[in-house]
């Protein structure tokens, strides 16, 4: 019975409707795989930010301290 | 030793979101929405990472005001930041999933406004703290406006139970929606991905701490400096 139902409900669906839900699917995975690159972009590139602030904050420290150095000399 | 452990959580955080990810990739799809619905998995644990980040903020400045001890200032504006981040990552999923379920990227509903609105307040403590010189104004200033901007927070959670919304209702700590058990779990199990959110966001805010405290000192060095 299940057999013949789905045969019947398969009869029904044309080349166009299978393309389309194919479609439809790839559509939905390019957005998925989009939203999580988007969230581990932003985490990511926040990370960075902090790092070249991290650099650039020790530089500015020795720099600060070599100078003070100088002057004690 | 500090550093040992931040990147021994790190290593932790990376581990626990692989595992996740491998986790999440074998459920099924959602019937109506299909693969799209995934990005509730990293959507939500990003939302409510963004609100404790601003709670622990919310706190940190009450306790300046009270104890005007730096350290809490230095700790609600690395936090601020940090949830900051979360916040926007958590409404670009969310516009990500609106453009493929509602054909838009974005709708003026209550919910994403209001959660736009607590990213542009958050966005402001940010600036508001970059426009004062003075240290001490500008922690007390920061903190009446972080308190100020929490208020925010609780219309972001409760829009969606209070207004009908175009957003989704809740499906988590609610009769109205059911979730899955292993679905939840993925979520909000002690291996979940909001515990690895939430291990991020404790690993960068110490990050972050940290160079507060290079900050001050680099202040004092450029005082010194000065002086001489």
């Amino acid at each position: 019975m299940t057999f013949l139902s789905n045969t019947l409900l398969l009869a029904q669906v044309s080349a166009e409707d299978v393309a389309r839900e194919i479609a439809r699917l790839q559509r939905n995975y390019a957005f998925l795989s989009y939203g999580l690159c988007a969230a581990w972009i932003i985490l990511v590139g926040y990370v960075l930010m902090m790092v070249g602030r991290e650099r650039s904050l020790k530089r500015e420290i020795a720099n600060l301290k070599a100078m003070l150095e100088e002057k004690h000399k | 030793m500090r550093n040992t452990i931040l990147y021994c959580l790190g290593a932790a955080v990376i581990l626990l979101l692989v595992r996740d990810i491998n986790l999440i990739a074998g459920f099924p799809e959602e019937k109506s929405q299909g693969a799209i619905f995934k990005i509730i998995f990293f959507h939500v644990p990003l939302a409510i990472t963004a609100m404790l980040c601003s709670m622990v903020s919310l706190v940190a400045s009450v306790m300046f005001l009270k104890t005007k001890n730096f350290r809490y200032d230095a700790l609600a504006v690395a936090i601020t930041e940090v949830g900051l981040a979360f916040l926007l990552g958590n409404l670009v999923t969310g516009s990500i999933w609106a453009r493929v379920i509602w054909g838009v990227w974005w709708v003026w509903d209550v919910r994403l406004t209001s959660a736009l609105v607590c990213w542009l307040l958050y966005a402001g403590y940010l600036m508001l703290r970059r426009a004062i010189e003075e240290p001490t104004q500008r922690a007390t200033f920061a903190a009446a406006f972080s308190i100020f901007a929490f208020i925010d927070w609780p219309i972001v959670y409760l829009s969606i139970r209070l207004f009908r919304t175009q957003h989704p209702g809740p499906v988590f700590l609610s009769s109205q929606g059911s979730f899955p058990h292993d679905w939840t779990m993925a979520i909000f199990g002690p291996f979940g991905v909001l515990m690895a959110m939430m291990m991020l966001a404790t690993v960068m805010t110490f990050v972050r701490l940290g160079q507060e405290d290079s900050k001050r000192e680099l202040d004092s060095l450029r005082r010194m400096a000065h002086a001489m």
